[in-house]
Formats: structure tokens, C-alpha cells, sequence
């Protein structure tokens, strides 16, 4: 009766694993890998070839497909993205690539911080420094004298 | 009878014109006959533009198919809330809607202010009526909704239209979009008020003090406004995306950052007189960036997701831009010598060198979005190929602008006004560091390697506990002398000064989402074809599709997918993912995802559709995303707590030296405060 019970239950493990498997990832960990880098460019969404969201993309879909059709022929990541960059130009990347003009998109917001901080530094010299301070008329100095002796005067 | 609308938006533009000839020409010339009158033509212009939005708003609920925006945005079958909304739906529809807001808005100013700053006023009324004409031109000639459709000369109605874009018939789509545009066009009004004091050499602060509600409610709108669109894209795109760097999303970012900046650094001009050039500078970039915003979203300029189409109003926008930047320049450099800084900075480490910190942050956070959005095309330009600036960019520039940000929001409350000792921060920094060290420990500890996440867990924990010392310092020493609990002594605490601890509430709900933001690290996603009663596992949760319900009504025919939920073999929950796809138009298809909402992730389930007899699901685990809504909630009722007055009535004395007797030293530095 045990060994029944053992057996069942190693049956239904069994079955149950096996309807696991009928289930299929509609994306290879693999295309998703290499399409992270590339850029979707059907003009709906912003995301890359290997996230876009949209399972029947015009642009998506087939360069999945193809992705996958290169990795199968055993081609390298950075090959299969020179392939999609060499037919779309560098559009296709999902990020400008960090050479030539497009150097200008990594550094400026660093260039923008630091000189945000020498603006800084700037002014705090510059806040810092006491203004000049004028020299007081006597006569004026004498009249708010005779004022605050008058308001005493008017305590006592 | 279709005429009217178009008509009393003509008259609308008309009007507007006058107000500002007549509040300069009345100012100019001394006639306050003309002034008042310019006044009224505000009035007068709300009242026409009301009637041509309810004229629309008729139009669009009787689906009065003679009108080209109608057809073309509304069809018969659709519930009567998205014929409504229908109403900012389209470009036509949505630039009305900005102009009524702004109608709005200046005859609310104009009502509040009919006896006050009666300097000022002609100035701050010309400058919200000249954007206002600016829209008015827009919507009566280049993009009028009251355009009908004809044939030769006779006017003909289609017999159905081609209804609103599926994605926009969902509730949030009610509020979003007027919720932001409260938010952009509200910011016009401390800019008006910026632009009256500088024409008329204001030597106070009365700008900043009239407008400093305005400025708040708007920023409350801005905020309400982006995160209520990000919680539409959660839950509508149909993959979790809240946030995804579009050029149109970033629009309505770069003015919240400018107005953040803002209501920190105003703070200065409040307390110590200083960065008033700044002020103006910030207040301004705010309505520019709003108006950019709207250019950017309809003009084609750059690729978005969302921009409306292509239209002709772009060079309208970029002339209005350089105009009033232009003037703006001037007005400032002119009027340099009013906004001299009243006090000078006593130390380096002082609470004003953290305010500068944080604008400086905010602002190189706001530069980068701006740069990143602006790039495709300026590279284009200048190398003659098209490139992309997508998601990961602004991801890895600006993630550790704003754990730096964060860091700040922490160190701001504990340095002193004016300064503080090496001694003091030792003291006051010492177990929020701790804290934040610890727990950034604990959960590496735990397996946690992400290096942003483990930072930004660690200085959400040091801003926490930084407000946490703030507000239990302050509630002991009312409970001290009150006899009160803690609980009543930290809301009269808040009480007395509303603004001190609204805005403490609002940092709390900023961490709150900070670590909303960072479950993100730990998403986990699979998209399968899945046969009817196969089991897959994601996570912790085993699903089983056990059926597919298909239906229609008059406006949908849909098809939703019952998935069971597992956990450890038990059953916790089912959700129905739906697939619609809209009879209107060209027969578009949209999804109704179906998320279990927990604190700790959410389970979020997409029907994707149906492949070779077999549901197409994509399921999703979103760590922590709950925090970013529930943040949300922290962010309106701190805000809402700011705008309530405070008990006490806080005076900050302003002290300068005005000059020295002769025979007495003089002083190293000059006093502020």
C-alpha cells in the first residue's frame, strides 16, 4: 500500500513536470541578452528589442527571430549587433555610442554638474566677501543718539 | 449654430489683445479707466471661452458628427465619461483646454488681486494675456476644434466617428491630462507676478510672497498630474512600465524639477534676501520649460509615443519661446541692480549651502533629462545620422543624480540655518549614517548585491530616520511643556509650522517612492505560450490558465484569460487579464491587465492574445512598486499641509548693516539673519 502511495505520488511529480514543460518562453534568455542592446524602432514604445512589451511588433518580433537565427549560426553578441547597426545605422543601438559626436551625450551632464559646482564655488567667494560698508554721516549718527535719549528720557 | 464656438473664441482672442494694450497703455498713461476695463476683457474672455468648451462638450456627448474633432475623436457606442474626456482626447480639444485652464486662472488672479498691488498688477495681467492670445490664435486659426466637415459648400455629418484611442478610454485618462495642464499653466502666474515686480522695480519680495500658494498648488497639480500618468501606464501599457523616458513624459518632468528647485531656493529669498537673480531665473525657466513641454509634445520635433501628430504650430511655439526668452534676459540683466542679495553667507556649512547643493542637483538632473531628450536631434544635426537615447541613458545619468539627491534631502534639515560646527553635524548626523550603514549591511547580508539598490535602501533609511530626529525632537519639547502624548505634540508641532513639517512629510513620501523606484532592480518577468491547464512557475507563484471567456458589447469585443495564482501548492488568488479590441476605427486592440496589488510586489498578468490555440501571458513580479502610489497619497497630504496656515506666524528678521560710525571698528563680516 506504500509503495503504491510512493508510486503514485512519484507519478503525479512526474506528470506535473511534464505539464510544466508544455509551457514555452516566448523570448530565448539568449535574443533577450543581445536585444537589450538594441534599440526598438517601430515608433510605438521607447523600449529595447529585447524588452519591447508588444508580442506582435513589426520590428520586435522578426528581429528576435533573426537574433535568434544568428546566435543558432553561433555568431557573437557584439557581431550580431554590428549586423543590425550596419542596416540601420546607429540608430539601432539602444544607447549613442560613447565615440565621436556622440561622446557629447555622456559628458555634457557631467560638464553641466561641474560647472554648476565652480558656479557655486563662485558665488560663495563671492557671498562670503563683507560688502563695503559706507562711512556714516555723524550728524545722522547724532540724531538717532538724541532720539534714543528722548524715548529713555520718556521711560524715566 | 456650429459657428458659435469658433465664434466666441475669435471674440475670446479679440479681448485678450485688449487686455494688453489696455493694462499697458492704461498703466503707461495713467488711466485707470483703461486698466479696470482690461480687467473686465479678462473676465470677458473666461466667459467666451467657457461657452466654446461647453459648446464643445455638447458637441461630444450628443456625438454631433458635423464637427471634424468629433468624428474624428468620439463614436456613438462609447461610455458618456470618454465622450467627456474626449474633450482633451485630441490636439485641437487638448490646446482648448489649456486655454480655458489659463482663462481660468488669470480671472482668478485678476478677482483676487482687484484691489491689491495695484503697481504691479497692469504688468502681471499683460504678460498672462499675452499667452493667453498665444493660445487663442493657436486654437482659432492653425488648430480649431470647431472645423467642420463639408462638401463644397454644404456642411455634412459623418454617420459614426472613429472614437478615442483605446488606451485612453480607461478611468485615470479623466484626470491625468487636466491635472497636468493645472499644473503647466498654473506656473504662468508666479511668472506673471515675477515679470510685474521686475517692470515696476519692486525692491521687496511681495512677488514671491503673493505667489508662494500659487507655486505650491501648482507644483501639487504638476506632481498629481506626472503620477497619475505614471500609475495610467502601469496599469494600462500592459507591462508594468511606469516610467519610460519618453520625450513627452520628460516635458512634464523638466518644469517639476525647475519648480522644485524653486521652492527650495525661494526659502532663501524668504529667510535671508539672498538669490533673488536666481529666483527669477528659476520662476522663469519653470514657464518656459512649460511651454517647451507643449511645444515639444505637438510639434513632431522629436519622437514620442505620445505626441499628438504632426501639426503646423510648431513654429508658432518656437517664435513665442525666443520672445518671451529674449525679453525675459533683458528684464532680468536691466534690472540687476533691485535683486542685490540682502545678506552674505556666513559659512560653507550652513543650511543655504545645501539649498544650493540641492538646486544645483535638481538643475543638473533637469539638464541631463533635457540633454538626453534634445540629443537625437542635435546629433542629427550636426552629424547627419539619426541616433536613439532611449531608456537605459537616462537610467544610468540619472540614477546617481538622484541618489545624490536623496542624500541631500537628508542632510538638508540637519545643518543649521546661517552655520553649524563640525561638532554639531557630528552630533546630528551620527545615528542617521548608522542607520542607513547598518540596514544597506544587513540587506548585503541578506544577498542583496545591486550597488544602487543597496544605496538607496541605505539613504532612504538615513532620510527617514533624519526626519524621524526632526519631529520627535520637536513634539518632545511640546510634550515637555504641554503635558501632551507624542502623537498630539508631533501634530501640533506640525500645526505651528506647516510648511517646516508639510514639507518633511513630502521628503517621507519621496523616500517612499525612492523605494518603489528601486524594487525595480528586482523585477522578474516571463512571457510563454501557455496551453489551457498547464502550470508555470514565476517566482514564488505557480499560474495555471484554466480558461479563456470571450464576450462583446457595443463598443468591445473582448477576451479575458482565468488564471489561477499558487503559492506552495495552495490557492491564493485568480486574476482575469482581458484583450479588447474596439469596433470603432480601425479596429484597435487593447489590454486590461490584472495585477495582485501587495506592499511587498505585485503580480502583475497580461493577456497578450491567443497563438496556435494557446494564451499568450506575460507575467510580471514588480518588487515594492505599491510604495510609489502610497507615496503618492504622502506627497498630496504633505503638500496639502503646507498650504494649510500656520498657528504661529513665523517673522524672519532680516539685519544689515547700514553703515558704521566713524572712530568704530569695523565688523570682519556682515551680519545676516
Amino acid at each position: 500500500m506504500t509503495r503504491r502511495a510512493g508510486r503514485l505520488a512519484l507519478l503525479l511529480i512526474a506528470s506535473y513536470l511534464c505539464l510544466a514543460q508544455v509551457s514555452s518562453d516566448f523570448i530565448a534568455p539568449a535574443v533577450k541578452r543581445v536585444g537589450m542592446r538594441l534599440a526598438c524602432l517601430c515608433g510605438a514604445c521607447k523600449n529595447s528589442v529585447g524588452d519591447c512589451p508588444m508580442i506582435g511588433c513589426h520590428y520586435s518580433a522578426p528581429a528576435r527571430a533573426r537574433i535568434g537565427q544568428m546566435l543558432d549560426k553561433g555568431m557573437s553578441d557584439d557581431a550580431i549587433v554590428a549586423v543590425f547597426v550596419k542596416e540601420q545605422g546607429l540608430k539601432a543601438l539602444v544607447v549613442p555610442p560613447a565615440e565621436g559626436f556622440n561622446l557629447l551625450a555622456w559628458w555634457m551632464p557631467v560638464a553641466a554638474v561641474l560647472i554648476g559646482l565652480l558656479a557655486i564655488y563662485k558665488w560663495i567667494s563671492h557671498m562670503r566677501k563683507p560688502a563695503p560698508v559706507p562711512e556714516m554721516d555723524p550728524s545722522v549718527l547724532d540724531k538717532y543718539r538724541d532720539s534714543i535719549d528722548q524715548n529713555l528720557s520718556k521711560l524715566e | 449654430m456650429e459657428n458659435l464656438g469658433a465664434l466666441s473664441l475669435i471674440l475670446a482672442f479679440c479681448l485678450s489683445i485688449y487686455a494688453v494694450f489696455g493694462s499697458v497703455v492704461g498703466k503707461w498713461k495713467r488711466r485707470p479707466f483703461l486698466v479696470k476695463s482690461a480687467e473686465r476683457a479678462v473676465y470677458a474672455q473666461w466667459g467666451l471661452q467657457t461657452f466654446a468648451a461647453a459648446f464643445l462638450v455638447y458637441a461630444l456627448l450628443t456625438c454631433d458628427f458635423r464637427l471634424a474633432y468629433v468624428a474624428a475623436h468620439v463614436n456613438i457606442a462609447m461610455p458618456t465619461l470618454y465622450k467627456f474626456t474626449a474633450w482633451w482626447g485630441g490636439q485641437e480639444g487638448s490646446l482648448l483646454l489649456w486655454s480655458w485652464i489659463l482663462a481660468c486662472y488669470s480671472a482668478i488672479v485678476v478677482w483676487q488681486n482687484r484691489s491689491k498691488f495695484r503697481e504691479m498688477m497692469p504688468w502681471v495681467t499683460a504678460t498672462l494675456m499675452i499667452t493667453q492670445a498665444f493660445f487663442l490664435l493657436l486654437i482659432t486659426y492653425p488648430m480649431s476644434p470647431f472645423e467642420v466637415l463639408a462638401v463644397g459648400k454644404e456642411i455634412r455629418a459623418v454617420p459614426d466617428g472613429n472614437g478615442l484611442n483605446p488606451l485612453l478610454q480607461y478611468w485615470s485618462m479623466a484626470i491625468h491630462p487636466p491635472t497636468l495642464y493645472l499644473g503647466y499653466v498654473g506656473f504662468i502666474v508666479p511668472f506673471a507676478f515675477a515679470m510685474g515686480s521686475l517692470i515696476t522695480r519692486q525692491p521687496g519680495d511681495s512677488w514671491i510672497h503673493t505667489t508662494r500658494r500659487w507655486t505650491l498648488v501648482t507644483w501639487l497639480f504638476q506632481s498629481m498630474g506626472i503620477l497619475i500618468g505614471a500609475g495610467w501606464a502601469y496599469a494600462v501599457l500592459g507591462w508594468g512600465g511606469y516610467w519610460g523616458w519618453d520625450p513627452v513624459e520628460n516635458a512634464s518632468l523638466l518644469p517639476w524639477i525647475t519648480a522644485t528647485a524653486f521652492l527650495h531656493s525661494v526659502m532663501m529669498q524668504e529667510k535671508k534676501g539672498m538669490m533673488k537673480v536666481w529666483n527669477m531665473v528659476l520662476v522663469s525657466a519653470t514657464f518656459f520649460l512649460c511651454i517647451f513641454g507643449t511645444f515639444l509634445t505637438r510639434s513632431g520635433v522629436v519622437s514620442s509615443v505620445h505626441a499628438f501628430a504632426q501639426s503646423p504650430i510648431g513654429p508658432y511655439f518656437a517664435v513665442f519661446l525666443s520672445i518671451h526668452i529674449a525679453a525675459t534676459a533683458w528684464l532680468i540683466l536691466d534690472r540687476l541692480g533691485y535683486l542685490k542679495s540682502e545678506a552674505h553667507l556666513e559659512s560653507v556649512l550652513s543650511r543655504e549651502s545645501s539649498f544650493l547643493f540641492n538646486n544645483l542637483i535638481l538643475l543638473a538632473s533637469c539638464f541631463s533629462i533635457l540633454w538626453g531628450t534634445m540629443f537625437p536631434v542635435i546629433s542629427e544635426a550636426v552629424t547627419g545620422e539619426k541616433i536613439s537615447v532611449d531608456a537605459p541613458f537616462f537610467n544610468r545619468v540619472n540614477i546617481p543624480i538622484a541618489l545624490f539627491l536623496l542624500l541631500l534631502t537628508g542632510v538638508g534639515p540637519l545643518i543649521a540655518w546661517r552655520r553649524s560646527s563640525f561638532e554639531s553635524l557630528k552630533k546630528a548626523f551620527l545615528w542617521p549614517t548608522a542607520g542607513g550603514i547598518v540596514l544597506a549591511g544587513v540587506l548585503f547580508g541578506l544577498g542583496i548585491r545591486h550597488p544602487y539598490a543597496l544605496m538607496s535602501f541605505g539613504l532612504c533609511f538615513f532620510v527617514l530616520i533624519t526626519v524621524a530626529i526632526e519631529f520627535l525632537k520637536g513634539a518632545r519639547a511640546i510634550a515637555a511643556k504641554t503635558g501632551q502624548n507624542l502623537l498630539r505634540a508631533m501634530v501640533e508641532l506640525t500645526h505651528r509650522n506647516t510648511r517646516r513639517y508639510g514639507g518633511y512629510i513630502v521628503h517621507v513620501a519621496i523616500v517612499m517612492m525612492f523605494i518603489g523606484f528601486t524594487g525595480a532592480a528586482f523585477n522578474k518577468e516571463r512571457t510563454l505560450q501557455v496551453a489551457m491547464g498547464d502550470r508555470f512557475e514565476l517566482g514564488r507563484y505557480q499560474l495555471k490558465v484554466t480558461e479563456i471567456k470571450e464576450g462583446q458589447n457595443d463598443n468591445y469585443s473582448w477576451g479575458h484569460a482565468v488564471v489561477e495564482i499558487y503559492q506552495g501548492g495552495r490557492h491564493i488568488d485568480t486574476l482575469t487579464p482581458e484583450q479588447r479590441l474596439y469596433s470603432a476605427g480601425q479596429g484597435q486592440q487593447s489590454s486590461v491587465v490584472s495585477i495582485r496589488r501587495r506592499l511587498h510586489e505585485d503580480l502583475y498578468l497580461n493577456f497578450a492574445g491567443m497563438q496556435d490555440g494557446k494564451a499568450i501571458i506575460q507575467a510580471y513580479i514588480f518588487p515594492l512598486v505599491g510604495w510609489i502610489w502610497l507615496g503618492f497619497g504622502a506627497l498630496v497630504f504633505g503638500t496639502l499641509v503646507c498650504l494649510v496656515p500656520s498657528k504661529v506666524k513665523y517673522e524672519f528678521a532680516k539685519t544689515r548693516v547700514m553703515g558704521v560710525a566713524q572712530g568704530v571698528a569695523k565688523p570682519k563680516a556682515v551680519q545676516g539673519d
